[in-house]
């Protein structure tokens, strides 16, 4: 059974149908890309998918339960978490900070406790750092050590979208949402984030749905393709045949090029 | 004690000169919330800013009136006829504001463009509260007294049985409501506003265009502060007294208006003036306790307003970018 | 093949990523050594500050406060000390909702109103009833906490600015409530009880009973005072470890970028009331401390100033920094204490003045000239006017004192002042204006009369009522100057806001 599955999903603001009856599938395990020109609705559907905005119709289901509708950080707590395409970090806390604060889901001690310093809260600061610090260590050397009490401002731009997937690991979450994490890297940063990318999955056991312009990353990466234009699916399946899809190509490169090929 | 009759006939109006009376008082009272609510809308709509302190220029926007009619004499031995003098005040004044708006605007706004949002709100209030205390410093804490009577003397004209209105009120009415569509005409025709409207629409795509965005910023503020100094003497002439104090709840009462018109839309905070200067006016003849927690009613319109509908009567919702 | 980023050229080998890359890392990796270079007095203070441990800080702040009254009398403890302590209090808990949660709430002295009435009305003379302060203080406390909750509801649907109208609509609300709620014939008439007398309306709610626990009467001003620094020490403590709990940091991740804390799992809008009833909570324990020792509750104390006051002990103190607020409240409090008589006031001014100028005016031989000249400038303003109208000079500075007697010498003090003085302090508004708009040399030129005016309008005007409206228009004129020149607060850490 599917991990996600969007069942005919259709979001608009006034007058412009910016997701269109979007049905979608991420299998437990996968490697999901989302490709398409700029406008044709793949962050919407991240939006749509976290519960930022509500699809006007259709519906999301994650592990078999409707999750469309519920306030965001229920639908986090739930297993799905995120990137930003504009990184969205919180810059003036510690890059340890960042990571633990994402761990408010599913950690239960109250203000009052924290207060008063009882067993529980103590327990889980505890179990909180130790888990930041385990996948702060998922990157290697880049955020170790004297990073970890910097305010995340002070984190290179590759730093800072390493520190985001960081942060959405931390939730708990099963599913990631990357949304374009090689954006402004250069070519070495990219390459090490396709690899990233593949040990997320295959040691990290993340299910990832991933919205990315590079294609030799989303090559790289993919074990599917989803190719959208004007929030309607165009071509799905594997690299080579969504790259090839004529379908694809116009909604890339213009009608009248794909024409006269 | 009350009896059930007459809770009927203060929930449901009868009595018509009652009716009338409030409604010609709501009108006159929302004219001059509708100015200052306008200053509100605007710098808002331009620059997120919610400007704590315009309150307080309409308040010295009052003072400056007064001082003109005392330097012109005073009320009953005025150098100029009666009219001739309140057009002096009003020029004075709106001028005065206007140039003071500036001034706040340059010193207490200008350096924070690109501060955290709460810095610009804060500076605001510091703001406020050294224009009410410079006032309680410089002029007492006493009322002052326009003596309107003496200076034009107060005609009433019935129309109809139940129907009153003193020409003072139709001044006020038709004076503010000149204001505001020159306001209009300013903001839809000329190519200040135009270079308003970009600016507002998007400060740094306008700059880019050649607008001078802080020419046009200034100009915004000096013709909000201009508009709620009209205000200010209008509340002089009508009410008589003023006071160093009156800027506070007078501003919270325009930024009211401000927003439950929608705020950024100009037609938007006009209405907002009318409706809250009817609600106050209805409110103190009819609801229990009226006279004194008349604000409170109006208070209560603008949480109201929130839960009903956030962004106003007029105003268009905003989506979020994420 | 066909893709959107054909340019990118062959992602290098594995091998490659262990080079040293460029325009990575290097700013990172400099970040401490550049606060070690932090040179000067500040950053020595600043490092030392930070090597002390938690509990330290905290026996280095509130020590002196606890060695206090042992070294001063009745009357300025209270002045100085508990109404510190007081101030303290309250702004820690504005620091929750402000500097934490990043929510304009702009009722909160409110709060402090509602803690002060309702404990009136359980405990005093005025209602009657003689509830001991275990109950009494609970209930208050928590009453005010859920009106927090309601106003807080209101931040669900609002925006910063939106909601800090909204707070200061309900703190008018609330002063217009108070003021007239005393059962008179304006008033309500409630449903089932009609007219009933709950605030005293504007002559306020007298005789509330002193703070009574289990039989034990506080009775003295050095009682409530360390009752109150024992809250104060409690509170800090507790809400150093909030701070540092899920509860603190998902504060701190809510005033920074509220979408994305809900996307990463916090559930915004229960945090948001969180901390208004945490506000709340603080400012209304606080006013059951201050109506008891008032022994009463008036509305004029729970207005505006007051709320000006608190914001600009927060912003002192840094936002979101619990130290900080200790040292706001005592400048705050303590500055325009000393302003009460008016030969502390003018050493106080001056002496401001004069560090103002330090720290600012660079290099050295600017500030000689601005000093010297203004002196310099006084002197010959001082001779003309003695030569051809010798009664602007007639008057003499209110108070004595050697100081006193050489500011006779220079400054203007016309006879029948009044009209003169405001149209100066008009044209030193203007000054302080225009000496933003010029730099360099012009600056430094056009400091020296403005500085002679600030002296003229302050011996003339300002200074007779240093208690009143000019402590408020000094604390609004600091809060406009500290949001210009240090948005974060003097003892806040800077804050970046977007990169």
């Amino acid at each position: 059974m599917a991990l996600l599955e969007l069942r005919d999903v259709s979001r608009a603001f006034g007058g412009l149908q910016v997701v269109n009856g979007l049905d979608l599938e991420v299998g437990e395990g996968e490697v999901v890309s989302v490709i398409g020109p700029n406008g044709a609705g793949k962050t919407t559907v991240f939006n749509l998918i976290t519960g930022i905005f509500r699809p006007d119709s259709g519906e999301i289901v994650f592990e078999g339960n409707t999750v469309s509708g519920l306030a965001p950080h229920t639908i986090t707590t739930r297993g799905i978490a995120r990137t930003f395409q504009t990184l969205r970090l919180f810059l003036n806390m510690t890059v340890l900070e960042n990571v633990m604060v994402a761990t408010y889901g599913h950690t239960r001690a109250s203000i009052v406790e924290s207060m008063l310093q009882l067993p529980r809260s103590r327990r889980e600061d505890k179990e909180v750092r130790k888990l930041a610090e385990e996948k702060l260590a998922f990157f290697g050397q880049r955020l170790m050590g004297y990073r970890w009490d910097q305010p995340a401002y002070s984190l290179s731009y590759a730093n800072r979208r390493r520190l985001e997937i960081a942060r959405a690991m931390a939730t708990g979450a099963r599913l990631l949402l990357l949304d374009e994490p090689a954006a402004g890297m250069n070519p070495v940063e990219t390459h090490e984030m396709t690899e990233l990318i593949g040990k997320l999955r295959d040691d990290g056991g993340y299910t990832i749905l991933v919205i990315e312009h590079d294609m030799h990353v989303v090559e790289g990466i993919s074990d599917r393709v989803v190719a959208l234009d004007y929030g309607v699916k165009i071509a799905e399946g594997s690299f080579d045949e969504v790259a090839t899809n004529p379908r694809v190509e116009e909604a890339y490169l213009g009608l009248r090029k794909a024409q006269t090929k | 004690m009350r009896g059930p009759h007459s809770f009927v006939r203060s929930y449901f109006p009868v009595n018509w000169s009652l009716f009338f009376g409030e409604l010609v008082s709501g009108l006159t009272l929302g004219s001059i919330y509708a100015l200052i609510a306008l200053g509100y809308t605007m710098v808002y709509g331009i620059l997120k800013l919610l400007n704590f302190a315009h309150g307080d220029v309409y308040m010295v926007g009052a003072f400056i009136g007064f001082f003109v009619l005392q330097w012109l004499g005073g009320p009953l031995t005025t150098a100029v006829t009666g009219w001739l003098a309140i057009a002096i005040m009003f020029v004075v004044a709106m001028v005065g504001c206007g140039a003071l708006g500036v001034g706040i605007e340059i010193f207490a706004y200008r350096p924070l463009r690109n501060a955290p949002r709460i810095a610009p709100l804060i500076s605001a209030l510091g703001v406020s509260i050294f224009l009410q205390n410079s006032a309680l410093l410089l002029w007492g804490p006493q009322f002052r007294s326009y003596d309107t009577f003496d200076l034009i003397g107060v005609k009433s004209y019935h129309i109809g049985p139940n129907f009153f209105i003193s020409n003072i009120q139709i001044f006020t009415i038709a004076a503010s409501i000149a204001l505001m569509a020159a306001l209009t005409w300013l903001v839809a025709r000329t190519r200040t506003g135009k270079a308003m409207r970009a600016t507002s629409f998007d400060r740094e795509a306008a700059e880019m265009m050649g607008i001078r965005v802080d020419r046009v910023i200034s100009f915004t503020f000096f013709v909000g502060s201009a508009l709620a100094a009209a205000g200010g003497v209008m509340f002089g002439i009508v009410f008589g007294q003023i006071f160093s104090l009156m800027g506070f709840t007078a501003g919270l009462k325009g930024f009211t208006a401000a927003v439950v018109g929608g705020i950024g839309s100009i037609p938007g905070a006009m209405l907002g003036g009318f409706l809250i200067g009817l609600t106050e006016a209805f409110a103190t003849g009819y609801l229990p306790g009226g006279s004194t927690y008349a604000n409170l009613y109006v208070f209560a319109l603008l949480i109201a307003m929130f839960l009903v509908r956030p962004s106003g009567l007029l105003g268009s919702p905003v989506i979020q970018k994420v | 093949m066909v893709g959107p980023n054909l340019g990118g050229g062959v992602p290098p080998g594995p091998g490659v990523v262990d080079q040293p890359r460029v325009g990575v890392d290097e700013w990172v990796a400099n970040v401490d050594e550049r606060r070690e270079a932090q040179r000067g007095l500040t950053g020595l203070v600043r490092r030392g500050w930070e090597r002390v441990p938690p509990a330290g800080r905290l026996v280095l702040l509130l020590g002196p406060f606890a060695v206090f009254p042992f070294v001063t009398n009745e009357g300025n403890l209270f002045r100085y000390g508990l109404i510190t302590v007081i101030y303290a209090l309250l702004a820690i808990g504005l620091n929750v909702v402000v500097g934490f949660a990043g929510l304009l709430d702009l009722g909160y002295v409110a709060f402090f109103g509602f803690g002060a009435y309702l404990y009136g009305i359980m405990a005093s003379g005025h209602s009657g009833h003689h509830l001991q302060a275990e109950i009494a203080i609970p209930i208050a406390v928590v009453v005010t906490a859920l009106v927090g909750l309601l106003l807080g509801l209101t931040s669900w649907r609002l925006l910063g600015d939106y909601l800090a109208i909204v707070t200061l609509f309900f703190l008018q609300a609330f002063v217009i409530f108070v003021n007239n709620a005393n059962g008179g014939p304006s008033d309500f008439a409630y449903p089932f009880v009609g007219r009933v007398d709950l605030t005293g309306g504007a002559n306020g709610l007298d005789q509330i009973d002193p703070l009574n626990f289990f039989g034990y009467h506080i009775t003295t001003t050095k009682g409530y005072y360390f009752y109150t620094l024992i809250s104060l020490a409690l509170l800090m403590t507790m809400l150093y470890f909030v701070n540092k709990s899920r509860t603190g940091r998902a504060w701190r991740a809510l005033r920074e970028d509220p979408l994305a804390a809900e996307v990463m799992s916090m559930p915004v809008n229960r945090l948001k009331l969180l901390a208004f009833m945490f506000g709340a909570a603080t400012a209304g324990f606080t006013g059951t401390i201050f109506g008891a020792v008032q022994s009463g509750a008036f509305p004029g104390d729970y207005d505006v100033g007051l709320l000006i006051t608190i914001y600009a002990i927060v912003i002192l103190g840094g936002l979101g920094s619990i130290g900080g607020v200790v040292i706001g409240a005592l400048v705050v409090n303590g500055a325009p204490e000393l302003l009460r008589s008016s030969s502390n006031a003018r050493f106080l001014f001056y002496g401001v003045i004069l560090l103002a100028l330090l720290v600012a005016i660079r290099p050295w031989y600017r500030l000689v000239v601005v000093l010297l000249g203004t002196v310099a400038f006084g002197a010959i303003v001082h001779a003309v006017v003695v030569a051809a109208w010798p009664r602007g000079t007639a008057g003499h500075v209110q108070g004595g004192g050697a100081f006193g007697r050489a500011l006779d010498h220079w400054v203007l003090i016309p006879t029948h002042v009044d009209r003169i003085a405001g149209w100066a302090y008009f044209v030193l508004i203007l000054a302080a204006l225009v000496l933003t708009l010029v730099r360099g040399w012009w600056r430094t030129i056009a400091l020296i009369p403005t500085l002679y005016l600030a002296s003229f309008v302050w011996e003339n005007k300002l200074i007779e009522q240093v208690s009143g409206a000019t402590r408020l228009i000094l604390l609004g004129a600091l809060l406009v100057v500290i949001m210009n020149v240090r948005p974060a607060g003097i003892f806040g850490t800077s804050r970046v806001e977007i990169v």
